[in-house]
C-alpha cells in the first residue's frame, strides 16, 4: 500500500534558515495492515502524515501509494488521489457545522468519481452504529458520535487507506476506546489503517508501531501478525 | 447532477447566516430596485409621450413636407416658414409621384382670435384641403365636415374644436352661427370630437379648420403653404416616395447641384421618437447612482465573503482533504456570491416594479416596462456577484488545507 524511501521534508523560515522536519524516512506498509505512527509534538509525525495523506509533497525521496509514485504530483493530482485513495479522520472531527450527519457523510461523494448515492451514506452511518441519527445536526451529537460520523465520511469514497490523526485526542477514554474498536473492525474488513498519535495507549491498539523521533524512524515494532492480506 | 448537488449543499451556507446574507443582498437590492423603478417610470413616460404625439398627429403613415432647408422647431406656421412651397407644388406631387394615397395642403397660424358676439378665444387656425381631417383622424361630433366643394368655392365655413364651442357657444347650438376671425366671417358647419391632450398636456381642441383656399385668399392673402402632407400607400417603405418627392420639388424650384433643397421632409414617427426618447439629465444621473449603489453592493458582498472565507477555513480544509480541487472550492464560493447577488437582484426587481407602478399610477400614466430591463437588471446583479465574488473565491481556493485543518 505504502512504500516510502529516503523521504525528506525541510521547511524554511522567513530568513531562509532550513528547518528539517523529516530527515531520512523509509518504511513500507502492506495492504491490510493496522499501523500507528507514534511520536511527540515536533517529532515530524505531522509532516509525515501530511505527506502520507497527499496534502503535502516531500522535499526529496520517493512515496509510492498503491504502486503509484505520487512524490511529484501537483495540487490537482493530489486532490484526485485524496478523493479516491485516502479517507481522513481528524482529532477535532472537522464536521461541517449546521449540517446533518448524513450530509456530512455525503460530502466526499461531491468530489468523487461516482454519482452521489444517499443510500450508501446511510448504510455507512448504520455501519458505524448511527443509522438512527442520520438526520441529526452534528451539534446534537456527542464527541464519540461525531467521530463515528467522521469515520463514515472517510469511508464514503471507498478509499483503500484510512488515515487517522489523533482520532481519540478529543474524546474521553470510553469514547476513545469505542472509536479504536471501530477502527479495528474496519481493519478486520480488510482496510489499511494508519493512526498517527502521541498516545501510547492508543498506539497499543495497532498490530505495528512506528516510533518517530527528530525526523527519523526510531523503532518499528510488530506486536501481532497482521490479519491483512499481507503484501509489501 | 452531482455538481448541482454540490452547489445546493454549498448554498445552504446562505441560510446558516441569514443576517449576513441579507446585508450582502442589500446593496444590490437597493441599486437594482432604483434601476427598475426608473426604467418603469421612463418607459411609461415614453409610451405616454408617444401616445400623446400620435393623438396630435393622428397618423404616422405620412411624410410631411415643410418649406425651408431644415424642419422648423416645433409646429410650422405662416409666421415661421419661408414662402417657397406653393399650391402648384402640391398639385404636381399628386400628378407625378407614385405610391401616394393622398396629398393634403395646410396653411396654418397660431394664436388667432375667434369671436362670436361679445366672446373671444385664441385658436389655432388651420386652412386645409378637404382630405386633411380624415387623414389625421379628426372626426365630426355633429354637423358636417369640410368638402372639396367648400375648397373649390372658397367658402367661408368653419369646423371648430370642442374647446372653441365651449368658449364661444356655451349652452348654444353653434351650427349655422357666424364666427369672426380677423374680421372675416365664417359659418360654423361642424364640431369635432374631442382629441384631449397632445405632448406636454396642451389641449388639441382649441382649433378651427377652414378651407385652405379661403385661408389663402380671404384671410391671410398668402399663396404659400406651411405643410404638405403626403399619405403613403406603403408606410413601411417611404424612401422611394421621399426620393420622388425630392426630385419633383427640386426640379420645380429650379434647384441644381450643389444647391440644397429649399424644403424638408419629415416623418411624424421619427419626430415622436425624438421627443419621447430624450433622456433627462436627471434620469442619467439617477441611473449612474443606482449602478454605483449596485457596485457598492458588490463590494459589500466581497468584504462579507472575505470574512466568511476566514471563518470557514475549516470547512475549506475538510473539503480539500476529501478531494475537492482548488477549482471546486473556487466554483463553490463564486456560485454563493452569484446566488446572493441574484437573490438581491430579484428582490430589487420586485421592489423596483412596485415603486415604479406606484410612481406612474400617481402621475396617471399606465405603468410600462420592457421585459429586457428585468433581464438586464438580473444579469447585472449576477455579474456583480461573480465579479466581486472573484477575490473571496480566489482566497478560498488558495487556502492551504494543512493550515486550515490544524488545531
Amino acid at each position: 500500500m505504502i512504500e516510502i524511501s529516503q523521504l525528506k521534508k525541510t521547511y524554511f523560515r522567513g530568513d531562509g534558515t532550513p528547518v528539517p522536519a523529516l530527515i531520512d524516512v523509509s518504511f513500507d506498509i502492506a495492504d491490510g495492515e493496522f499501523v500507528t505512527i507514534r511520536g511527540k509534538s515536533g517529532s515530524g509525525k505531522s509532516s509525515l502524515m501530511n505527506i502520507l495523506g497527499c496534502l503535502d509533497t516531500p522535499t526529496s525521496g520517493r512515496y509510492l501509494l498503491a504502486g503509484e509514485d505520487v512524490s511529484g504530483y501537483n495540487d490537482r493530482q493530489r486532490s484526485l488521489l485524496r478523493s479516491r485513495r485516502i479517507g481522513f479522520v481528524f482529532q477535532s472531527f472537522n464536521l461541517l457545522p449546521r449540517t446533518t450527519a448524513l450530509e456530512n457523510v455525503e460530502v466526499p461523494a461531491l468530489y468523487g468519481e461516482h454519482e452521489l448515492d444517499r443510500s450508501k451514506a446511510l448504510a455507512l452511518l448504520q455501519r458505524v452504529g448511527l443509522g438512527e441519527r442520520a438526520e441529526h445536526f452534528v451539534s446534537e451529537l456527542s464527541g464519540g458520535e461525531q467521530q463515528r460520523v467522521a469515520i463514515a465520511r472517510a469511508l464514503m469514497n471507498d478509499p483503500p487507506l484510512l488515515l487517522a490523526d489523533e482520532p481519540t485526542g478529543n474524546l474521553d477514554s470510553a469514547a476513545g476506546e469505542s472509536v479504536m474498536a471501530l477502527l479495528k473492525e474496519l481493519h478486520r474488513d480488510g482496510r489499511t489503517i494508519v493512526v498517527v498519535t502521541h498516545d501510547e495507549a492508543t498506539a497499543a491498539h495497532a498490530d505495528r508501531e512506528l516510533l518517530i523521533q527528530d525526523g527519523v524512524i526510531a523503532s518499528d515494532i510488530v506486536r501481532a501478525v497482521s490479519s491483512g492480506t499481507g503484501k509489501s | 447532477m452531482k455538481r448541482l448537488a454540490a452547489l445546493s449543499l454549498a448554498n445552504r451556507s446562505m441560510l446558516r447566516n441569514p443576517l449576513r446574507t441579507v446585508f450582502m443582498m442589500l446593496g444590490v437590492t437597493v441599486g437594482i430596485a432604483a434601476l427598475i423603478a426608473m426604467s418603469t417610470v421612463g418607459e411609461s413616460t415614453r409610451q405616454e409621450t408617444m401616445r400623446q404625439f400620435k393623438n396630435m398627429v393622428g397618423t404616422y403613415d405620412v411624410i410631411n413636407i415643410e418649406p425651408g432647408a431644415s424642419a422648423t422647431r416645433g409646429m410650422p406656421s405662416l409666421t415661421t416658414v419661408p414662402p417657397t412651397l406653393k399650391f402648384a407644388d402640391s398639385k404636381a406631387l399628386t400628378e407625378q409621384v407614385d405610391g401616394i394615397v393622398a396629398v393634403a395642403e395646410v396653411q396654418n397660424a397660431f394664436d388667432l382670435d375667434a369671436k362670436y358676439r361679445d366672446k373671444s378665444t385664441a385658436v389655432a387656425l388651420y386652412g386645409i384641403s378637404a382630405n386633411w381631417l380624415e387623414m389625421h383622424s379628426y372626426f365630426i361630433d355633429f354637423g358636417s365636415v369640410l368638402t372639396d366643394e367648400d375648397v373649390a368655392t372658397v367658402a367661408r365655413v368653419a369646423v371648430i374644436g370642442p374647446d372653441v364651442r365651449d368658449a364661444l357657444f356655451p349652452g348654444e347650438d353653434p351650427l349655422g352661427k357666424q364666427i369672426r376671425i380677423g374680421n372675416v366671417p365664417f359659418q360654423v358647419k361642424g364640431v369635432l370630437v374631442t382629441r384631449g391632450a397632445g405632448p406636454g398636456g396642451s389641449s388639441l381642441d382649441s382649433i378651427v379648420f377652414i378651407p385652405v383656399s379661403t385661408a389663402s385668399k380671404r384671410l391671410f392673402n398668402r399663396d404659400y403653404l406651411t405643410t404638405i402632407t403626403v399619405q403613403l400607400a406603403d408606410p413601411l417603405n417611404p424612401e422611394p416616395v421621399a426620393d420622388a418627392i425630392t426630385a419633383v420639388l427640386r426640379e420645380r424650384h429650379g434647384i441644381v447641384p450643389p444647391g440644397e433643397d429649399d424644403f424638408s421632409l419629415g416623418s411624424p414617427l421619427a419626430a415622436a421618437e425624438q421627443v419621447a426618447d430624450v433622456d433627462s439629465t436627471l434620469t442619467r444621473v439617477l441611473t449612474g447612482v443606482s449602478i454605483i449603489a449596485t457596485v457598492i453592493g458588490g463590494t459589500v458582498i466581497m468584504s462579507l465573503m472575505l470574512i466568511a472565507v476566514s471563518e470557514r477555513r475549516r470547512e475549506i480544509g475538510v473539503r480539500r482533504a476529501v478531494g475537492a480541487t482548488r477549482n471546486d472550492i473556487m466554483l463553490q464560493f463564486l456560485v454563493e456570491a452569484a446566488a446572493v447577488a441574484f437573490l438581491g437582484g430579484l428582490v430589487g426587481v420586485l421592489l423596483g416594479l412596485g415603486g415604479g407602478v406606484l410612481a406612474t399610477v400617481q402621475q396617471n400614466m399606465p405603468p410600462a416596462l420592457h421585459w429586457s430591463s428585468i433581464v438586464w437588471a438580473v444579469a447585472l446583479s449576477v455579474g456583480v456577484g461573480l465579479l466581486f465574488g472573484l477575490q473571496p473565491a480566489w482566497k478560498a481556493a488558495n487556502t492551504d488545507p494543512i493550515e486550515a485543518l490544524r488545531g
